[in-house]
């Protein structure tokens, strides 16, 4: 213990080391620390509530004056609203990146390449006040519904938001399949759909998942749009998979109640230990489409 | 014989006409989102506008102190994620001998990329405004900011380093420079355009961001220019938000359209500033 605390401690270690060395030991080890402090503070402020007896965390009722935190209907939530944002974006996404990278046509690529990456820029708070102005009244009147605030309009807003994402990612994988494979499959005779669904395709079929799963995790982690347009209601739908109805997503109950609870409290604590399930599937999602990426080269 | 040629032929002009319909939809909507972010937000901006502070809860008057408040912010976090992310990835690309170490910063640099960002706020909120006590303030928004934008800015650098011609140190080092002077002379330089273009793409995604922000750092109405680093501020996303929670009010949802407008100019701007510098400052003889 003395030992360690002498004054030659220090000499030891950096001794040998230049200014330059040092700067960069320290830049990695504080952006190492800031990853790790991140995760052990949710881990430490999660502990209340999963220590909290009758918390009834799996549980389908949210009911904080009663003890009650169960993260079911929010869980469901922001599942159903990524399968409908899912629905929307990767069709047309998929569709779309394959005229646009299979188009020879280099000058409309670079136009539709840059609008887009216009459109990835765009502020989530924005999307949210079009859904507030115009698509929650659609939605609204197309289904005679008193409030569009609904699901459907949250999934097909974030369905609107990830396109711009998957559709760029996904052309980038389909643009990566070398000319060669296309030009021989021609002159074999294939048509377009079928030099598409025989070589392409099988070929693409990593970078497209790697661009799906990216997708996904900005789905699940969206806040802003879908906190205005989702309603806020802690239930599960009922019927379980009607669209008409309000919800909540783990996000957007994120976004409506932490400033509302109090610091410590097992209310609190509930809230974070949603933020740490959220965290750890954006992760794993994010990870795992890295892996993919890095797949598709090799495979080409 | 004949039959199958046809059902080819027909199968061929379906697939044609549903991939045209897709970009076709595609299209569509991406430029009905536009143009109604330009057509409203055109008609809510003036000069009034753009230099008035806000009055009567955002309903009149201009959205001067959040244009400020919004680039105090990610200016000073930029300032703050700039020399880390240099350091950073000088360290993986000249000092770090281990590879375990490596992929551990990779990695968690990939994470930190991951995270949602109303976590962030959560983060913020519990380690500096409560465990660190500082209050809503500012600077935490900051310096919540700046971590966001570190996998960005940091990953851009080293990618830039890693983009160097080895033969520009392989020179250098048979001209009997030291590694800090190869350092100094030509991996920081030869890797500037990776952090100019980093930091401008951190900034554009960063100004955007609401929810890291709206716990910890702005209030709504009242604030003017702070004056020390724990003062709340106001911003465009924040302000966007209150407004839009009115939506039922034409005059406020106009206001929204004209914020919003210029929250997507301002980043616009960051995000052609930086094709701009990577086209421009990149090495020559590298590009």
């Amino acid at each position: 213990m003395s030992r360690s605390l002498s004054p030659t401690w220090p000499n030891r270690i950096f001794g040998k080391l230049k200014g330059l060395q040092i700067y960069a030991l320290i830049s990695a080890a504080l952006s190492l620390s800031i990853v790790l402090t991140i995760i052990v503070t949710l881990f430490v402020q999660s502990g209340p509530v999963l220590l909290a007896e009758n918390s009834g965390l799996m549980s389908t009722s949210w009911n904080p004056d009663k003890g009650q935190f169960g993260v079911l209907p929010m869980l469901f939530g922001s599942v159903f609203v990524m399968i409908i944002a899912v629905s929307v974006a990767f069709p047309l996404g998929l569709l779309a990146a394959v005229y646009i990278a299979e188009t020879r046509s280099s000058r409309l690529r670079r136009l539709i390449k840059f609008f887009l990456e216009m459109l990835v820029g765009i502020p989530s708070i924005v999307y949210g006040l079009i859904g507030v102005a115009h698509l929650n009244i659609w939605v609204a009147d197309i289904f005679d519904l008193q409030s569009g605030r609904v699901i459907l309009t949250a999934g097909i807003l974030l369905g609107i938001m990830i396109l711009p994402t998957f559709l760029t990612l996904t052309e980038d994988a389909i643009s990566a399949i070398p000319t060669k494979f296309r030009e021989n499959a021609k002159s074999l005779g294939l048509y377009r759909h079928e030099v598409f669904f025989s070589v392409i395709l099988p070929q693409a079929k990593t970078g497209i998942a790697g661009a799906g799963l990216l997708a996904l995790g900005r789905a699940l982690g969206e806040t802003m749009a879908v906190m205005l347009v989702i309603g806020s209601l802690d239930r599960l739908p009922s019927p379980l998979f009607n669209p008409l109805s309000s919800g909540q997503t783990i996000t957007s109950k994120l976004g409506r109640e932490v400033a509302e609870s109090a610091f410590g409290s097992v209310h609190f604590s509930a809230l974070v230990f949603m933020s740490l399930i959220l965290v750890s599937i954006t992760v794993i999602l994010t990870i795992t489409s890295r892996y993919l990426f890095r797949k598709t080269p090799e495979n080409v | 014989m004949c039959d199958r040629v046809n059902i080819r032929h027909t199968k061929e002009r379906c697939f044609a006409l549903v991939l045209r319909a897709s970009l076709l939809i595609c299209a569509g909507t991406l430029i009905f989102l536009l143009g109604s972010i330009f057509v409203k937000g055109i008609g809510a901006i003036s000069l009034q506008f753009l230099f008035m502070p806000a009055m009567e809860f955002g309903k009149s008057g201009g959205v001067f102190y959040q244009i400020l408040g919004s680039m105090l912010m990610v200016l000073v976090a930029a300032a703050l994620v700039v020399p880390l992310a240099i350091g950073t990835s000088l360290f993986q690309y000249a000092f770090n001998t281990r590879t375990s170490i490596g992929y551990l910063l990779e990695q968690s640099l990939y994470a930190l990329n991951a995270i949602p960002s109303i976590t962030y706020g959560i983060f913020g909120l519990i380690f500096f405004v409560n465990f660190l006590n500082t209050g809503i303030s500012w600077f935490v928004g900051s310096m919540i900011l700046a971590i966001m934008m570190l996998p960005t800015t940091t990953l851009s650098t080293y990618q830039a380093m890693v983009a160097i011609p080895k033969i520009y140190h392989e020179n250098a080092a048979a001209l009997g420079l030291s590694k800090s002077q190869i350092i100094w002379r030509v991996t920081l330089p030869q890797s500037f355009h990776g952090i100019v273009t980093g930091s401008l793409i951190g900034l554009a995604r960063a100004i955007g961001e609401t929810a890291p922000i709206m716990f910890i750092a702005t209030a709504f109405s009242g604030v003017s220019v702070p004056k020390s680093l724990v003062e709340p501020v106001s911003t465009l996303p924040t302000h966007i938000l209150e407004l839009a929670q009115q939506s039922t009010d034409p005059q406020a949802l106009q206001n929204a359209w004209g914020a919003s407008l210029i929250l997507v100019l301002l980043v616009s701007g960051f995000s052609l500033l930086a094709l701009f510098a990577r086209s421009r400052l990149t090495g020559r003889g590298q590009k």
